[in-house]
C-alpha cells in the first residue's frame, strides 16, 4: 500500500492506518453570522442529533443523526451550519483574519475555508475569492448566497498568474493537492504517484509565488493542504523561505498535532519543520492536513 | 462581469421593509445585467480592476419591479418592521414547499418577507389576500429530511 512510504516519517503510524481505514467522522461548525452556536445546537438535538464539541472551537463532531446526510435539514438549507471537517477549519484559524482585512483566498471553491474565514471577519472587511472552473465557482456562489456572505468578492482565473489589483493583508493558498488526507472520505479515489506529487509541487510553488506577489510587506499567508507528502509540503514552504525570502512563522493552535518533516528522501527540511503543523486522522479522528504560516 | 454602484437601492429596504438606515448602510449596491448585488466589503475596492465574477450576494432582480431575493432578506430580513408575513411552523412548511396560502397576508399587497418566530424564511408576495411563496426551488425541503 502507498501510505507505507510515510511509515517513517507519521509517528504511530499503526494507528494512522488504522484510522485511513475507518468512515471519517462528520464534523459541522455552526454559522454565527445567522444563529447563535446554543440556538442551533439546541434545535438540531431536538431533532436526535448527538454532538461532541470541540473544546474552545466552534466545531462539533456528528456522533449520531436521525438522517443519512447531515446537510438533510431545513437548518443546514437555512444557511445555520456549514459541514465542514475540524482539521479543514484550522488554516482559517491560523491565518487569523480580522473584520476590515483585506484577504485573498486563492483557490477558494467550495468555499468552506472563505466562508469560515468571513464568519470570523463578521462579514465586514473583504475576502476576494478566486477560483478557476466555472463549476467550481457555481459551487463556491451558492455556499456564499446560503451562508448569507455579504464581504466577498468572487473572480475566475488562473491563480498562478493572474493579477488581482490588490495587495492584501492575508492570503490563504489551500493548494490543489493530491488530497491523500481525504482518503478515508473518498476511499474510491486513486493514490498519487510520485510524477502527480512533483507536478503538484511545481504548482504549488507557482501559486505560492503569485500569492508572494500581491501580499503586502509584513502581511501574512497561511499554505495548507490536506496530503501528507513532503513534496507538496515541506518542499514547497521551502521553496517560500529560500527563494522568496519569506519568513516562517510557528504555527501556534492548540490542537493535537504533529511538527513537520525533517528529511524526506534526498531533500531535508531542518530549517522549516519544527515551524509547520501536521494533523494526522488518528489524532482526531479527522481528515489530515499540512499548515504553514509565513510573513512578507 | 461589469458592476456599477447604485445606492439607490438602499433605500428600497428601508422604504419597503422598514429596515433601520444604520443597518442598511453596512452594504454597498451594484447594479449588473443579472440584478443588484449588496456588498458589505471594503469601500475602496475598485471591481472593474478585479474583473469580479460575483460581488456580495444578489439582494434584488429587476424587471418591471423590483423584486427582492431571499438570500438577501435572510440576511437582514429580522431587522423588518413592515410588510412581513408571520408564520406557525406548519405554515411555513408550506411555504417552504411553494403552497400558496390564504389568509395570512391581511391588508398587504406586493412584496413581503416571510418570517416564523424564529427564522426569516424568505421572499413572499401577497396577492387578494394570499401568499404565494417566492422561495426558490433550491431552498425546498426534500420528504426525507428533517
Amino acid at each position: 500500500m502507498k501510505l507505507e512510504e510515510y511509515r517513517d516519517i507519521i509517528p504511530n503510524f499503526e494507528a494512522f492506518l488504522e484510522a485511513m481505514q475507518k468512515p471519517q467522522p462528520y464534523w459541522i461548525r455552526v454559522n454565527t453570522l445567522k444563529i447563535s452556536e446554543e440556538k442551533l445546537i439546541s434545535r438540531l438535538r431536538a431533532k436526535g442529533f448527538r454532538f461532541d464539541k470541540f473544546e474552545g472551537m466552534n466545531a462539533y463532531r456528528i456522533v449520531s443523526m436521525p438522517v443519512k446526510h447531515p446537510g438533510a435539514t431545513i437548518e443546514h438549507s437555512m444557511g445555520y451550519y456549514y459541514v465542514q471537517d475540524l482539521a479543514s477549519m484550522i488554516p482559517a484559524y491560523v491565518l487569523n483574519p480580522r473584520p476590515g482585512d483585506k484577504v485573498l483566498d486563492m483557490a477558494a471553491a467550495p468555499g468552506s475555508k472563505t466562508t469560515l474565514m468571513a464568519q470570523l471577519m463578521e462579514n465586514r472587511g473583504t475576502i476576494v475569492a478566486n477560483d478557476t472552473r466555472p463549476n467550481r465557482l457555481r459551487a463556491l456562489g451558492s455556499n456564499i448566497e446560503r451562508l448569507g456572505i455579504t464581504n466577498t468578492v468572487l473572480t475566475k482565473g488562473d491563480a498562478r498568474t493572474k493579477k488581482f489589483v490588490i495587495y492584501f493583508d492575508k492570503i490563504l493558498l489551500d493548494a490543489p493537492c493530491s488530497g491523500e488526507g481525504v482518503f478515508r472520505k473518498n476511499p474510491k479515489d486513486k493514490m498519487p504517484g510520485l510524477r502527480e506529487h512533483l507536478y503538484l509541487s511545481n504548482l504549488q510553488k507557482a501559486l505560492l509565488k503569485n500569492a508572494w506577489r500581491h501580499l503586502k510587506e509584513r502581511g501574512t499567508l497561511v499554505y495548507s493542504t490536506c496530503t501528507f507528502n513532503p513534496l507538496e509540503n515541506e518542499e514547497v514552504v521551502s521553496y517560500a523561505v529560500d527563494k522568496l525570502n519569506m519568513e516562517i512563522l510557528k504555527v501556534e493552535f492548540d490542537v493535537p498535532h504533529c511538527k513537520g518533516v525533517a528529511r524526506w528522501r534526498d531533500r531535508e527540511y531542518e530549517h522549516v519543520h519544527e515551524y509547520v503543523m501536521r494533523i494526522y486522522p488518528h489524532l482526531l479522528d479527522t481528515g489530515g492536513m499540512f499548515i504553514a504560516l509565513l510573513k512578507k | 462581469m461589469p458592476y456599477s454602484k447604485n445606492n439607490v437601492y438602499r433605500d428600497y429596504f428601508v422604504r419597503r421593509f422598514g429596515i433601520p438606515v444604520d443597518i442598511m448602510d453596512n452594504y454597498e449596491f451594484y447594479e449588473s445585467t443579472s440584478g443588484v448585488w449588496a456588498f458589505s466589503g471594503a469601500k475602496d475596492i475598485d471591481l472593474s480592476k478585479l474583473d469580479a465574477e460575483v460581488v456580495g450576494i444578489r439582494a434584488l432582480r429587476v424587471s418591471k419591479a423590483l423584486k427582492p431575493t431571499t438570500a438577501f432578506l435572510r440576511v437582514v430580513g429580522h431587522y423588518a418592521t413592515k410588510n412581513v408575513v408571520q408564520l406557525n411552523s406548519e405554515q411555513a412548511l408550506e411555504a417552504l414547499n411553494g403552497i400558496d396560502i390564504e389568509g395570512v397576508c391581511g391588508s398587504l399587497h406586493g412584496y413581503v418577507i416571510i418570517r416564523t418566530e424564529h427564522d426569516v424564511l424568505g421572499c413572499g408576495v401577497c396577492r387578494e389576500g394570499t401568499l404565494i411563496s417566492q422561495i426558490p426551488k433550491k431552498y425546498r425541503p426534500d420528504k426525507t429530511w428533517l
